[in-house]
């Protein structure tokens, strides 16, 4: 083992089986490893990020959903600003510090969100996007003929209810907060959880109890 | 409109409303390295080296070909070096000096 090794054992595991990097992942670790020895970054801090982003997943937001189905004063703070709600109640650290708008979809509003320029996404509450969300088609078209792409993810929106698309920032990130689907009147707070999707969080899809998990 | 004027309007992240290929509802698990990537990103922003603008715009300025052909955490890494270039924190010599050294570290270990 090289002395490289001993500077970063948390970020670098090699084995056998490993091809060689490529190009761009030399590069990679020759950047993070410039900004450590500069002393821009501290040794063990690309690694401490690299929990903090395993630990944001769809189910977080998920529990922010449920939570607002079934408290209506949580729901009025979590409408009044998103990010102080998910912070204060459910201890969610924005670490990209950003403005967290959640928008709430009714019988007569369905809310779609996206990031024309890049791929800004509510990342504390939801984790990274998926390659879809970062990808041409969707950001291109969803600003453009939003029931179309809805339709491409199954989703039928009736013409009477009008079709909201918020473009997402570097500093502003949205969440959708969906409807409660009919027949979950005797869900506890735990079961709604389950059946909250990331998809039905960027609004692509509305929440329906097919999703529900399987134990 | 001639194509050098639609060039200056839409500059190469400035797609939304374009017309585009049906949703292909892709995804896949990051490589080590990408989400190393990710984390440096965020790492720069927390210590106001490089923000979350300052990554798009540099993304941006790699222009239309780049853009089109590398993927995703590829662009952020080639930004992240032009951006460390450009504010003077890295020399191109240096990154290309590490990057070699990295890189005879890898041959050496396959061999």
């Amino acid at each position: 083992m090289e002395t490289h090794d001993h500077d970063h054992p948390d970020v670098h595991q090699k084995s056998a089986a490993e091809p060689a990097p490529r190009y761009y992942e030399i590069m990679e670790t020759a950047v993070r490893e410039l900004l450590v020895e500069k002393k821009l970054v501290g040794p063990g801090e690309i690694s401490r990020q690299i929990e903090v982003l395993d630990s944001r997943t769809p189910a977080l937001g998920a529990k922010v959903v449920a939570r607002a189905w079934v408290d209506p004063e949580f729901r009025a703070r979590l409408l009044a600003n998103g990010r102080t709600a998910c912070e204060s109640e459910f201890g969610i650290s924005f670490y990209d510090d950003t403005k967290l708008i959640v928008l709430e979809n009714t019988d007569k509003i369905h809310n779609l969100i996206v990031c024309t320029l890049c791929s800004c996404y509510p990342r504390p509450v939801l984790g990274l996007p998926p390659d879809w969300y970062k990808a041409k088609p969707y950001r291109a078209r969803a600003v453009r003929e939003p029931r179309a792409v809805l339709a491409e993810f199954g989703t039928d929106i009736p013409e009477d209810v009008e079709i909201r698309v918020s473009d997402s920032t570097a500093m502003v990130r949205y969440l959708v907060l969906p409807q409660r689907p009919v027949g979950t009147e005797n869900f506890t707070e735990e079961q709604l959880a389950e059946i909250v999707t990331r998809d039905a969080m960027i609004g692509v899809v509305r929440v329906n109890l097919e999703n529900r998990s399987t134990p | 409109m001639n194509s050098t004027e639609n060039l200056v309007k839409r500059l190469p992240n400035d797609i939304g409303g374009l017309p585009a290929d049906r949703i292909q509802q892709i995804d896949h698990e990051l490589l080590p390295w990408e989400k190393r990537c990710h984390a440096l990103a965020d790492v720069l922003d927390f210590h106001k080296i490089i923000n979350t603008e300052e990554k798009r715009r540099g993304v941006e300025q790699l222009g239309g070909e780049m853009v089109g052909k590398l993927t995703y955490y590829e662009r952020w890494i080639v930004a992240f070096a032009f951006i460390l270039f450009q504010k003077a924190i890295l020399t191109p010599d240096e990154l290309a000096q590490k990057m070699k050294e990295v890189e005879s570290r890898y041959s050496r270990s396959t061999l």
